[in-house]
C-alpha cells in the first residue's frame, strides 16, 4: 500500500488535500531536497509575476531590479514561517519536527507557484476584457495553497480543527516577532560597524598625524 | 575579496563621476540661451533635461511702451483683435497695448459715466474684452465696482455691491479679476468668499455665485462633518466648518464657453484647476489625483517650495497655460491636461521673475506662438518666443486632439528625433500605428509610453490578427497533438498489458532476477555435485564452539 516515489508523493498530497498529509506521514514520505526546489520555484515565480508579465496586465517592471525583496517573500518569509510554526507548536503539543514542517509546508506551495506561472504565461495570450481567466487562476492557486497549507500544519501536528487555526494565528504573530528581532539585530549590527569602522578610520588620522 | 569590493565600488563613482559631468553639459546644449534648466516630466514622473518650447525674446517695461514706468501691474489681458490691455494698478490706469507688443495704442485712465459725469479708475485689478460686443470688463477694486465701458471709455454699466440677500451685506465688494460669457453673464472672483465667483446677468442683476471649489474629502473633513451632525445647535455655533478655498483667478475659453478657474492657496491640493461648464460642474473632477505643476515639492530650509498658480490662460488653440508664483514657472498644457512645456524660472535675467510676485500670463497665436509673463514687481513683462521644437510639438498636439492620428504621425516622429523624452509622443506615435493597423509597432511604442490601455487595445487587434494569420498552423498543432496523445495512450496500455500479462505468469518480473536466479541456480547445482563427497561441516561447529566457550567465560 502507498509505495510511492518521491514525485509521486508530491503528486499525490497536491491532489489530495484533506488524507494527503496523513498519507505522507504515515509513510516518512517527502524530502527536504524538493523543498529545497519548491522554495527556488517560488522565487522564480514571484520574480515572473512581477517582470515577465504581459504589459497589459502588471505595470512596466522598475528600470532597476533588486533581488533582495524576492529572496524576503521566498526564503526569509518560509523560514520564519517554519521557525514560528516550530516555536509555537513545540509549545502547543505538536508532534511535528522541524524537518516535517518544512518539507509539508513547502509542498503545500506548489498550487500557489504552479498558478503563477500559469499567470505569467497566460498574461500574454489575453487582454484586459479577459481577465477574469487571470484572476480566476491566481485565486484558486492561492485559495489551494491555504487549503493544503492548513491541512499540513493539520497533518503535521496531527491536531485537531480548532488548535490548527489557533496555531496558524499564532505562527502568523511570531513570524512578526521574527521578523522584527530579525530587523532588530540587524541595525544593531550595523550600527555596531559603524561604531568599530569610525574608530578604525579615528586611529588611522591620528596615525597619520 | 576587499579588493574586488574596492574596484567595483570604484568603477561605480567613475560611472557616477562621468554622468554627473555629462549631465550639466546636457542641459546647457539644450538650453544656451536661457537662465534655467529646460524639463520635462517622463512616465515615471522623473524631471528630466528636455528641449526648450519657448526661449525668452525680451523683456518690455512701461518705458520701452512709452507710458512711464509701471506701478504693480496686476492683470494681461489679450482681446479677439491680438491687442494687449496692461492693468497698471499701482497708476490706476489701462494700457491698450499693439499685437507686436512694442508700443501703447491707448490709455484708459477716465471715463464718462451714463450720467455725463467723470470717473477715475482707483487700483484696478483685472480686465477683460469681450469678443462679440468689444466691451471691456474693469474690476474696479478699491471703488468697489465693476466697469463695463466702450472702446472710447464710455461707461455702460456700472456694476456695484448686490442687495440681494444672497449676498452677505457685511461683505465689502472688492472684484479681483472679471469676464464675460458668450450670454453677457459677468462673473467677478471677489477675494473675501469660497463660494465662488459672483455672477451678474446682461442687465448687471445679481444671479448667484458660480463654480465654487469643493472640500477636500480628507479624513479630519469628514470627522468634522460627522460631529458636526450630532452637535447642538449651541455647540454647532462654536466649531469649525469645513470650507473650500477659494479660487482667485480664471479665463474663458470664449469659443466652447468653459470657464477655467485657479487656486493659489497652498492650503488644499484638489481644485486646483478646474475647467467649470456652465452648468457649474467641474470637468476636470476625474482628474482629482492630478498634479498642477511641479509634480514635487522641494524642501529647503525649513521652506516648502510649491506650486502656487496665480493666474491662468487658455491659448487659442485651447492649451492650458498656467502660472507658479513660487518658482516663476509657466507650466503649458493641451487641452487635455497633458504637459507640454515648463519655461521660467526666478531670477534676475530676461526669463526669470520676482518670487512670489508674477501677476499674469498670456498666449498669443493659433498655434500659442508667444507667451507673455507680468512680472508686478519688475514692472516688466517677458515675452516667450516658440522654437521649432514648439513649433512642432504644437503641431502635433493639435492633429492628434483632433483625431489625426495618422496625420500627426510624422511631427511626433520629428519629436522623438529632438527630445528622446517626450513622453506624448510615443503615445501619438502608437495610436497612429494603430490606426494604421500596425499594430505591433503601436504595442511597442505603447509600452514606450507607459500607456497599458493602448497596449491592450493594440494587443487584442494583434492577437486576432495573428490567429487570422495562423489558423492553418494552429489547426494542424492542434491535430498533431491529439493524435500524438492517443498514440501514446496506446502504446502506454499495451506496456501495460504486457506487465500485467508478465506478472500473472509465474517467470521472474525482470530479465535482470531472471537471469541472476539462473545463475544462482546453475551455482547451486555447481556447489552441490562435489558436496556429496566432502560434506563441508567442519567450519561451522567450529564457530559454534567457540560461541560456547565465550558462554563459559561468562559465567
Amino acid at each position: 500500500m502507498m509505495d510511492l516515489t518521491q514525485p509521486q508523493w508530491v503528486k499525490h498530497v497536491v491532489f489530495h488535500p484533506f488524507e494527503g498529509f496523513e498519507d505522507l506521514r504515515w509513510k516518512k514520505g517527502g524530502t527536504l531536497k524538493y523543498t529545497a526546489i519548491i522554495i527556488v520555484a517560488l522565487f522564480f515565480a514571484l520574480i515572473a509575476y512581477d517582470r515577465w508579465c504581459g504589459f497589459q496586465f502588471r505595470p512596466l517592471p522598475d528600470a532597476q531590479f533588486s533581488v533582495v525583496p524576492y529572496i524576503m517573500r521566498s526564503v526569509v518569509y518560509f523560514l520564519a514561517w517554519v521557525l514560528g510554526n516550530w516555536a509555537i507548536c513545540t509549545l502547543l503539543d505538536g508532534e511535528g519536527s522541524m524537518k516535517n514542517i518544512c518539507i509539508y509546508s513547502s509542498y503545500a506551495l506548489i498550487p500557489y507557484i504552479v498558478s503563477t506561472f500559469i499567470n505569467v504565461v497566460l498574461s500574454h495570450v489575453l487582454v484586459q476584457a479577459e481577465q477574469v481567466f487571470f484572476s480566476t487562476v491566481y485565486y484558486v492557486g492561492l485559495i489551494w495553497t491555504a487549503l493544503l497549507l492548513f491541512s499540513a500544519i493539520k497533518a503535521v501536528h496531527q491536531y485537531s480543527f480548532t488548535k490548527t487555526v489557533v496555531a496558524i494565528v499564532l505562527t502568523l504573530a511570531a513570524m512578526l516577532v521574527i521578523l522584527f528581532l530579525a530587523v532588530l539585530f540587524l541595525s544593531l549590527f550595523q550600527k555596531v560597524y559603524v561604531f568599530f569602522y569610525s574608530l578604525y578610520t579615528e586611529i588611522l588620522y591620528r596615525v597619520r598625524v | 575579496m576587499k579588493k574586488h569590493t574596492s574596484r567595483f565600488m570604484r568603477s561605480v563613482l567613475a560611472a557616477g563621476l562621468t554622468l554627473t559631468a555629462a549631465l550639466p553639459m546636457l542641459s546647457l546644449s539644450a538650453s544656451a540661451d536661457e537662465p534655467y534648466d529646460v524639463y520635462n516630466y517622463n512616465y515615471l514622473g522623473e524631471a528630466v533635461p528636455s528641449q526648450a518650447g519657448y526661449l525668452a525674446e525680451r523683456s518690455v517695461s512701461g518705458l520701452d511702451l512709452g507710458a512711464g514706468a509701471l506701478n504693480s501691474p496686476s492683470d494681461l489681458f489679450k482681446d479677439h483683435e491680438d491687442f494687449f490691455y496692461l492693468v497698471d494698478s499701482g497708476n490706476n490706469r489701462i494700457l491698450k497695448i499693439d499685437s507686436a507688443f512694442t508700443e501703447v495704442v491707448q490709455i484708459y485712465e477716465k471715463f464718462t459715466m451714463p450720467d455725463g459725469s467723470e470717473t477715475r479708475l482707483k487700483n484696478p485689478k483685472g480686465v477683460y474684452v469681450s469678443p462679440d460686443t468689444g466691451l471691456i470688463y474693469i474690476a474696479d477694486n478699491e471703488n468697489s465696482r465693476a466697469l463695463i465701458c466702450n472702446p472710447d471709455g464710455s461707461v455702460v454699466r456700472e456694476i456695484t455691491k448686490p442687495e440681494s440677500t444672497v449676498y452677505d451685506q457685511q461683505l465689502t465688494f472688492l472684484p479681483q479679476k472679471i469676464l464675460c460669457d458668450n450670454a453677457g453673464n459677468v462673473y467677478i472672483v471677489l477675494n473675501n468668499t469660497t463660494k465662488g465667483a459672483a455672477m451678474f446677468d446682461a442687465e448687471g442683476n445679481f444671479i448667484g455665485y458660480y463654480g465654487a471649489n469643493s472640500v477636500a474629502k480628507t479624513a479630519a473633513v469628514i470627522a468634522n462633518h460627522f460631529w458636526n451632525a450630532i452637535a447642538s445647535e449651541q455647540e454647532k455655533r462654536y466649531r469649525a466648518r469645513s470650507t473650500p478655498t477659494a479660487f482667485d483667478n480664471f479665463d474663458i475659453d470664449s469659443v466652447k464657453g468653459f470657464i477655467y478657474t485657479s487656486t493659489s492657496s497652498g492650503s488644499s491640493d484638489t481644485d486646483i484647476v478646474k475647467k467649470v461648464n456652465p452648468e457649474g460642474y467641474n470637468l476636470f473632477d476625474y482628474m482629482s489625483n492630478f498634479v498642477w505643476g511641479d509634480l514635487f515639492s522641494t524642501w529647503y530650509s525649513g521652506t516648502s517650495y510649491k506650486t502656487k498658480i496665480v493666474d491662468i490662460d487658455i491659448g487659442d488653440d485651447g492649451s492650458i497655460n498656467c502660472l507658479d508664483a513660487t518658482t516663476g514657472r509657466v507650466f503649458q498644457y493641451d487641452k487635455e491636461a497633458s504637459l507640454l512645456f515648463i519655461m521660467g524660472t526666478v531670477g534676475d535675467q530676461v526669463g526669470a521673475f520676482t518670487a512670489g510676485n508674477v501677476a499674469a500670463v498670456e498666449t498669443k497665436g493659433a498655434g500659442c506662438e508667444n507667451v507673455y509673463v507680468l512680472d508686478a514687481t519688475k514692472g516688466t513683462v517677458t515675452v516667450f518666443g516658440q522654437t521649432v521644437f514648439g513649433q512642432i510639438v504644437h503641431e502635433a498636439t493639435t492633429l492628434y486632439n483632433g483625431g489625426y492620428y495618422e496625420e500627426a504621425l510624422d511631427p511626433w516622429l520629428e519629436v522623438l528625433k529632438r527630445d528622446g523624452n517626450y513622453r506624448r509622443a510615443y503615445l501619438g506615435i502608437a495610436s497612429a500605428y494603430y490606426n494604421m493597423g500596425n499594430y505591433k509597432d503601436a504595442m511597442d511604442y505603447a509600452k514606450k509610453a507607459d500607456a497599458s490601455g493602448r497596449y491592450n487595445k493594440a494587443f487584442e487587434r494583434y492577437r486576432s490578427e495573428w490567429l487570422r494569420d495562423n489558423l492553418t498552423w494552429i489547426l494542424i498543432v492542434i491535430v498533431v497533438l491529439v493524435i500524438g496523445v492517443i498514440v501514446l495512450k496506446r502504446i502506454l496500455r499495451r506496456k501495460q498489458e504486457a506487465a500485467l500479462a508478465a506478472a500473472k505468469a509465474p517467470a521472474k518480473d525482470s530479465w535482470v532476477e531472471q537471469a541472476v536466479s539462473a545463475a544462482l541456480q546453475h551455482k547451486e547445482e555447481a556447489e552441490h555435485a562435489p558436496q556429496k563427497a566432502k560434506p563441508a561441516e567442519e567450519p561451522a561447529s567450529e564457530t559454534a564452539a567457540d560461541a560456547a566457550d565465550g558462554a563459559e567465560t561468562k559465567q
